[in-house]
């Protein structure tokens, strides 16, 4: 029983490319969130934060996402949360991404003129002023190349999600090409 | 607009009279260590209210790291500093009370490149002083036009030169209206031909009564404004004289090698 590959296929294709970049935007958008928040807390001055700050990206950056995509997919059962391809992906893309984001812009902050913080100081400014008017402008000048990549293998890192179930791209084109009697699809 | 609360001092501390108001800084017994090395050794130090202070000496002999450690950029093993007669102290209030009393220059500007000097400027009244924009405009625009840059309020700092520059980060410094001022050597960074635009501004500063403590190699310009010169050598006070005294009959071997050194 094999199928005909036709526009309406093609079209089935193209329309999942929506969830792909879905997907993406939301593991983006909380990666960002959960990156500053990494990044910040790794160039703290409280050792309890640096600590957790490293283990977490010790955690995520060093098991494979196919990995954290199972944990988290399986996961949601244990903590009483409905089993749900969305919401799985959506988590562990951005628990992936505010791990390398962390490292990408704690790099960022570290690469600013350490006299720029000084002379924060000097001028008796707070952590929020020091950081959300001098330091964070002036990372993110730096940032924005290394971000950009990051986003392309975000972008790519998506597919990934097809394998829990979650209908993107990758999965769009298999299911297309698979008779719907295949067990595995 | 000037919040020193004494009078004008003296220039000569020969003369001075003692005054009733706590000293404006007062060092006892600092030591300070960068992992072995040790980079004060029972520093004792006071400085009144309206002086000025030249700290001079060869590089890595403490004197950078001393007025570091005035506005709490560094902290000490060992000692007490007090200013204003209050004792510091490491809470994080507590430094930023401080900080807001003692302004700043250093010898690289650190001027915030992505802002304009006018937002360079009001950036430290709005959030540390909590005055609206407005008001903390006149402010800058106040000490722009002292420091005579009141045409380059619109620029970002790579626009201007070195001496504009640091003329500018001194408006910035006194635009908390700080009540001490320290200069780290100010002048170091500069094209010679740009000292002494930034030295005028330093010594109109002074004219006005300013507490500065000025670590500096412009020998001119202690002989000029300086009440007293401290030489450091190793981490330690060596000689600590009036300008006279200290340039024309230096007491220490090291100092006097020094003072031909950079002659």
């Amino acid at each position: 029983m094999i199928r005909e590959f036709g526009t309406n296929e093609v079209i089935y294709i193209v329309l999942a490319l929506r969830w792909t970049i879905a997907l993406s935007l939301i593991a983006f958008a909380g990666g960002a969130v959960g990156g500053l928040a990494i990044a910040l807390m790794r160039v703290s001055r409280l050792g309890v934060a640096r600590l957790f700050a490293v283990g977490f990206i010790r955690v995520f950056q060093g098991t494979p996402l196919l990995m954290q995509l199972f944990i988290v997919y399986f996961g949601l059962n244990i903590i009483g949360l409905p089993t749900n391809a969305w919401l799985a992906a959506a988590v562990a893309l951005a628990l992936h991404a505010a791990a390398f984001l962390g490292e990408i812009w704690r790099g960022s902050i570290q690469a600013v003129p350490s006299g720029q913080g000084e002379a924060a100081d000097a001028l008796a400014y707070g952590y929020v002023t020091r950081m959300k008017d001098v330091i964070l402008p002036q990372a993110a000048r730096i940032a924005a190349a290394p971000t950009t990549g990051f986003l392309v293998q975000l972008i790519k890192s998506t597919s990934l999600a097809s394998i829990i179930g979650f209908t993107e791209l990758t999965r769009a084109a298999r299911s297309s090409a698979t008779p719907p009697s295949n067990p595995f699809w | 607009m000037n919040a020193l609360s004494s009078a004008n001092m003296p220039s000569k501390p020969g003369s001075a009279p003692k005054v009733q108001a706590p000293p404006a800084v007062r060092l006892v017994g600092i030591e300070k260590w960068y992992g072995a090395f040790q980079a004060l050794k029972s520093v004792d130090l006071t400085v009144h209210s309206g002086e000025r202070i030249v700290i001079c000496g060869p590089s890595g002999s403490g004197k950078s790291t001393l007025i570091r450690c005035i506005n709490q950029l560094e902290s000490i093993e060992s000692g007490t500093i007090e200013v204003n007669g209050t004792k510091l102290s490491s809470s994080p209030a507590r430094v930023r009370e401080n900080r807001r009393e003692i302004g700043m220059v250093f010898q690289q500007f650190n001027l915030f490149p992505h802002m304009t000097i006018l937002q360079n400027c009001v950036l430290g009244p709005i959030k540390v002083r909590g005055l609206d924009r407005t008001e903390a405009e006149k402010i800058a625009r106040h000490y722009l036009d002292r420091v005579r840059i009141p045409e380059q309020a619109d620029k970002y700092p790579a626009q201007l030169s070195g001496g504009q520059q640091q003329r500018v980060a001194i408006a910035r410094a006194l635009c908390l209206q700080p009540q001490i001022m320290l200069f780290d050597e100010p002048t170091s960074a500069l094209d010679p031909e740009m000292v002494s635009e930034v030295l005028d501004t330093m010594i109109d500063l002074a004219s006005d009564g300013m507490t500065m403590i000025c670590v500096t190699h412009e020998m001119g310009f202690a002989r000029k404004v300086a009440d007293r010169v401290i030489f450091m050598d190793h981490g330690e006070i060596i000689e600590e004289n009036d300008p006279v005294g200290f340039f024309d009959a230096p007491r220490h071997a090291r100092t006097q090698s020094f003072l031909g050194q950079i002659a």
